[in-house]
């Protein structure tokens, strides 16, 4: 019978879980919270060998819990923190970590560096890989946070030397802030990983210290290491080191261009895109006409008015100097099965006239240009345009029938 | 299209999921994740911090106790699909036998059995109308006629099946050899399809069907769509929904938005040429395009934006293969994709046809066996993802072999767990251009094509089924959008919400909140009679087959409305209200959504009598061309056995004329007797004298209880009686007995048996068990007369049997009648026979007493079983 009874406690402590489930699920907190208290008892015979077990369940569902609950106060939360540390060895870096983030929301930062510190002493016999990883994130938050210590001692020493006196003791409290925080930071970012925060702040404190071919290998090591993730953020954090440091054009054509290929559809394309216009190479401006014809490909860009007048530019630029139409022609081949019906529908001409008419102009440029002058939207634009007697759309209209020969070449 | 300045932190691994799986009760609660400063801050003194998760969301807030139906349900009653019990075999035996073990076992034999019976002209056709005159059906034995040789008599093989049957999950059953032999002998060609064929085909049916019990991926989707109104302003919007028997019809449905929604008008109705399982919906330039998926066939429709203009059918194509999936393209009018299980994906455009863009049963990543795909578009109009189980790939449709990257891998990459798998992939497009939905059953996964392979967001979702449906709800830039969660088996709906992924890295806001189920809403319906409630139960918690939502502005009013679809075909709805300003210290917080057990409003309760009393109506009309199952009587009995009266005998021709006759006359019949019949003698009149008839005199005499004392006296009297009588007779006999014969002691013994249950008829002695049998020993006859208690059909061998006078006039023949006198007396002396049962003591003593009449052949024959002759 001793069999059974386990069975029925069993039960008993599934029907339980359900119960809090549900109460959670409604935001039912007191209901949940007096359930749990019902819970607890599931600790005393624990014979479960699921993967997540009643120790951590009280801990997710309590938390959760005063995390929510009208009457609950920090203190409560930090009491009850300190006891769920204590009930499981394996998950000691995990509450670690949760309470230290529940403190950092709540702007609790001191509390939360106190705790990391402690975290970062605990031993207990054999790591495995899951508490290896947590041990590192805990290393690297308390980096994280003597970077924010070491750059709010550093605005005081730069306001006091605006002031017109330096203070030894801060600069020197200062100092150490960066050795801890370099050491932590430096750690982390060379597991794989997104480390974007991490990164910056590495890289800031390097590049005060001037050693700027360390943040550069650092930042080309987070973007161009292969186990790491294809990260867009780190190739914008090499770009825009590479601009600070005052890098030649070429240099930084290359780490967008690398960007561009990774994701043709990022908001730095627009600054690629000039930067290459402006180019004296026929090769660059070509890529340029490349990376904005593909940027437009893209749902997100389908009405950004900065898009639409580079593509419709850099059209009328080559449309006038009549050189390098083919540009145009191979560009476009790939896209005329799609690209009227998805830029330019009459559906779309009326709603673009309606709600953006600068974008509706340099659309109706390039349709008309793409398209020749009986395409719907060039037709119903400057239609609408002429008739709102808006100069430019007359202008537009003219050199759209003016160049209409290249409509033809362009489609042929 | 802005990317995040920075993202939450994250560790990045590859290879096969290292976590162990399970699914995990509570695995989504009491996390942050991760922190990242973020936040208006910057400058501040000390840097803040935002969580991944447990960032205040919106309020929403059901506005209603339970769901409500919106439209009322059609006519016809709906078929459960099957439930486990019907395909698992189920036996004590087994049970016992199999107890520890979780493996099901189907019951093949009774399926095949079934098929049998249910298809006899599919299984036996034409081998069956070919021996038709060589299966004997009748009760009675083959008469010796021509036939006799190539006829076997059917009914012994029933018996023996039946037999069979009865012993079903004994151990020790043995086949009846009749049943090996007839088996053994027919096997082979008895029947239409060869046996080991339709065996195969049959228990690929059954695994398919259990394993659809189990989970079946192919409502993955979801067949309900809802397209809104072009104009805000309209509260009228169009639900799409599959219904009728097969749910094979489809609805396009006028629905108005009121505080209930209610349906407007009648629908469009198309007709598919089989059952719907998907219905996706998207809307380009100001056209709805709405995709159909059943098994073979796949088919758009165009609806114009403005209401009430109605929808046209464009394209249907048709598969070789099931199609796993149809998503209808957000950004190119008239563009679909279509995956088929044999792991094909194709463009599909309604103006170039279909584009072949991938071709391979394989799955991408590691080796499953489920031939599911699924395909949706993403923020680039000619890249496609394409997901198997094992994760997503997407895919340039221009250079669909050169151009790919893999999105999503179940694997160490996302932080999966072992035995993880996609269940459905969403592009949300809607919310964010470069955002996707995955779900898997244990998690859901926000994952941004910009940066493959990581998710922006993962989150248990501590669903009890895996989420078959999900909805986006888009919410204005920087607010937060819903995504709402729908399992098939247990009708789950989860509401979450998140933000970012352009500005700011993505969040999960507020607390995952649960919606009302249908079957939630049978607390609220009236009671009903017993088996109504069983029925109705069944329905409402059918499989849910579908799920749409829509977001109602009213001025500063927002809410939403999330519609329900049930594999039987309702279609129900619920209201969430949004609580704009949380207050700083809300007493409400708590248990302020509608609690379980409070009773829904007037208006909700009016909709469930409506919805109720439709569904009863709908229930007892016969469906119109209902087939009653009918069994052939032909082969079952022999003509004769079916031979009835001739006609109708000219006594019930004359009584018919008479009721038509009284009929036109308007009259009335007093007097059922024919006009020319004879009236019958008036019986007897009572003689007063005579006092009550014996049955009143006991009735009387039990109500005032003396009736022992009735009995006591009816006895003595009656077996006084009795006796004198018999005595009497019996010395009328014994002077009209000139000699000695057979027939005449058989006479007298059967006289005196019919005189014995004529006195058992008149009193219940016999039957009443608290009255001791004293009968015999009163009435003991007298001498010579056999014993009364003696079996009567078995009377003790009279020397009078023995004479050969007597055998001779029996018909045994000389030379045999010493062997019989021989057995007789050995038999005498032997044990006595058993009793017979009383039936057929009953059938003994019906003999008429005329014995000595029957025909002498006849006797002889009647022993012979008994002697062994």
């Amino acid at each position: 019978s001793s069999h059974e009874h386990r069975l029925n406690f069993r039960k008993s402590k599934e029907a339980c879980l359900s119960y809090i489930q549900d109460a959670l699920l409604r935001k039912q907190w007191k209901r949940a919270a007096e359930f749990l208290t019902c819970y607890v008892e599931s600790l005393e015979k624990d014979y479960s060998r699921e993967h997540i077990g009643p120790s951590e369940m009280i801990w997710r569902i309590g938390t959760e819990i005063l995390w929510h609950h009208s009457q609950s106060s920090m203190k409560e939360f930090n009491c009850f923190m300190e006891q769920m540390k204590t009930l499981g060895v394996k998950r000691y870096l995990k509450v670690c970590l949760e309470h230290v983030f529940h403190l950092l929301c709540n702007g609790q930062i001191d509390e939360a560096y106190q705790n990391l510190s402690l975290a970062e002493s605990w031993r207990f016999g054999e790591q495995t890989a899951v508490q290896d990883k947590e041990m590192k994130l805990i290393e690297a938050y308390r980096g994280l946070l003597d970077y924010y210590s070491w750059s709010k001692q550093k605005n005081i020493l730069l306001e006091h030397s605006e002031d017109g006196f330096s203070d030894l003791a801060v600069e020197q409290e200062m100092h150490s802030y960066f050795r801890k925080a370099a050491v932590n930071l430096k750690e982390i970012i060379k597991i794989p990983g997104v480390w974007d925060v991490f990164v910056k702040c590495y890289v800031d404190l390097l590049e005060f210290y001037g050693d700027h071919n360390e943040a550069r290998q650092v930042l080309n090591e987070y973007a161009y290491n292969s186990k790491f993730p294809s990260n867009p953020n780190a190739h914008v954090y090499l770009y825009q080191f590479l601009k600070r440091q005052g890098e030649s054009k070429k240099s930084l054509i290359s780490a967008l261009k690398i960007l561009h290929d990774i994701v043709p559809s990022h908001e730095l394309m627009i600054d690629f895109n000039t930067m290459l216009q402006k180019s004296k190479k026929r090769k660059k401006r070509r890529l340029g006409l490349e990376v904005i014809f593909a940027a437009l490909d893209y749902a997100g860009w389908k009405e950004n008015a900065k898009a639409w007048s580079c593509l419709a530019r850099q059209v009328k630029q080559i449309v006038i100097s009549e050189k390098h139409l083919d540009w145009i022609k191979q560009e476009w081949d790939s896209r005329k099965d799609w690209w009227p019906a998805f830029h330019f529908s009459r559906y779309l001409a009326k709603r673009n006239w309606q709600e953006n008419k600068s974008l509706s102009y340099e659309k109706a440029l390039v349709a008309g240009i793409l398209l020749g002058k009986d395409c719907k939207y060039f037709k119903y634009v400057s239609h609408q345009g002429c008739k709102a007697q808006l100069k430019r759309f007359r202008i537009l209209k003219k050199f759209v029938n003016r160049h209409n020969p290249v409509y033809l070449r362009i489609s042929g | 299209m802005e990317f995040p300045a920075a993202l939450f932190p994250s560790y990045f691994g590859a290879g096969p999921p290292r976590e162990e799986g399970g699914p995990a009760p509570v695995a989504g609660w009491g996390e942050h994740g991760q922190v990242l400063e973020g936040g208006p801050g910057r400058r501040q003194a000390q840097p803040a911090f935002v969580p991944r998760r447990g960032a205040t969301g919106e309020r929403w807030e059901t506005a209603d106790a339970a769901a409500v139906p919106v439209l009322l349900p059609s006519a016809g009653c709906w078929i459960p699909s099957p439930a486990p019990q019907d395909i698992l075999y189920r036996s004590g035996l087994c049970k016992k036998l199999r107890a520890g073990k979780s493996g099901a076992t189907l019951d093949f034999a009774r399926q095949l059995g079934h098929f049998f019976v249910d298809h006899p002209e599919d299984a036996f056709g034409s081998l069956g109308q070919l021996l038709h005159k060589n299966f004997y059906l009748g009760n009675s034995k083959l008469k010796v006629t021509v036939s006799r040789n190539s006829t076997i008599r059917m009914t012994a093989l029933v018996e023996d099946i039946d037999r069979l049957e009865a012993r079903r999950g004994c151990p020790r059953q043995h086949l009846a050899s009749r049943l090996r032999w007839f088996s053994h002998l027919c096997r082979d060609w008895l029947f239409e399809v060869p046996l080991g064929l339709l065996a195969d085909c049959l228990h690929e049916e059954l695994m398919q069907q259990w394993s659809n019990l189990l989970f079946d991926d192919s409502l993955t989707g979801g067949a309900l769509a809802w397209l809104p109104p072009e104009d805000e302003g309209t509260p009228v919007g169009r639900l799409v929904h599959p219904g009728g028997h097969a749910m094979n019809h489809l609805y396009f449905q006028d629905v108005v938005l009121e505080e209930l929604p209610r349906a407007r008008g009648s629908p469009a109705q198309f007709e598919l040429s089989g059952r719907v399982r998907q219905v996706a919906a998207a809307r380009v330039d100001g056209e709805d395009f709405v995709g159909v998926r059943s098994d073979y066939h796949c088919g758009v429709w165009r609806v114009p934006g403005r209401t009430g203009a109605a929808p046209t059918p464009l394209q249907v194509i048709r598969t070789d293969v099931p199609a796993s999936c149809l998503t209808v393209s957000p950004h190119l009018p008239g563009e679909l994709s279509v995956c088929t299980q044999s792991g094909t994906v194709y463009l599909w455009s309604v103006e170039t046809g279909l584009q072949q863009l991938r071709h391979d049963p394989e799955t991408m990543f590691f080796r499953d066996h489920s031939p599911w795909r699924w395909s949706d578009f993403t923020a680039h109009p000619r890249v496609l993802s394409c997901a198997d189980r094992t994760g997503l790939q997407c895919l340039d449709a221009r250079a669909p072999k050169k151009c790919h990257f893999d999105l999503f891998k179940v694997g160490e990459e996302a932080g999966c767990q072992q035995g993880e798998r996609v269940v459905l992939p969403m592009y949300l497009g809607r919310a964010h251009p470069s955002q996707y939905l995955v779900t898997t059953q244990f998690s859901v996964y926000v994952l941004d094509e910009r940066l493959p392979l990581v998710p922006i967001l993962k989150w248990a979702h501590m669903m009890k089924a895996p989420p078959l449906f999900a909805h986006l709800l888009p919410g204005n830039p920087g607010r937060c959008h819903q995504v709402l969660l729908g399992a098939s088996r247990t009708q789950e709906l989860l509401l979450l919400q998140y933000r970012g992924g352009s500005q700011s890295a993505c969040q999960l806001a507020g607390t995952p909140q649960k919606l009302h189920s249908i079957g939630g809403c049978m607390q609220h319906l009236p009671t009903q009679l017993p088996h109504r409630q069983h029925l109705l139960q069944q329905r409402l918690t059918a499989p849910a087959a579908g799920l749409a939502a829509t977001l109602q502005e009213d001025g500063p009013h927002k809410s939403l409305v999330v519609f329900q679809l049930s594999e039987a075909g309702d279609v129900f709805c619920q209201r969430l209200t949004h609580k704009a300003a949380q207050p700083p210290a809300p007493p409400s917080r708590d248990e302020a959504t509608t609690a379980p057990g409070s009773s829904p409003l007037p208006a909700a309760a009016l909709r469930y009598r409506r919805w109720l009393r439709a569904l009863s109506r709908a229930c007892r009309e016969p469906p119109q061309h209902s087939w009653h199952p009918s069994l052939s009587q032909r082969r079952l009995f022999t003509r004769r056995d079916l031979e009835g009266p001739t006609g109708p005998s000219s006594l019930q021709r004359q009584m018919r004329q008479r009721l038509h006759q009284a009929m036109q006359e308007g009259g009335r019949i007093q007097r059922w007797e024919p006009l020319a019949v004879q009236p019958p003698p008036l019986p007897q009149a009572l003689d007063p004298a005579a006092g009550p008839d014996p049955l009143s005199a006991r009735l009387t005499a039990a109500w005032s209880g003396d009736w022992e004392q009735w009995w006591e006296e009816r006895t003595s009297f009656n077996v006084a009686q009795r006796r004198r009588a018999l005595r009497e007779r019996r010395r009328r006999q014994k002077r009209a007995r000139g000699c000695r014969s057979l027939s005449a002691s058989f006479t007298s013994s059967l006289t005196y048996q019919s005189e014995l249950s004529e006195l058992s008829d008149a009193g219940p002695t016999l039957l009443s068990p608290g009255r001791p049998p004293v009968l015999s020993q009163e009435s003991s006859p007298p001498a010579g007369s056999p014993a009364v208690h003696s079996p009567p059909a078995s009377p003790a061998p009279d020397e009078a049997l023995l004479s050969s006078q007597s055998l001779r006039c029996r018909g045994i023949p000389k030379e045999r009648r010493k062997t019989l006198r021989d057995y007789l007396s050995v038999w005498a002396e032997g044990p006595p026979e058993p009793p017979e049962p009383p039936g057929s003591q009953a059938s003994q003593l019906c003999i008429p007493s005329s014995q000595s009449q029957l025909s002498s052949a006849s006797q002889p024959r009647r022993k012979r079983p008994r002697m062994g002759f």
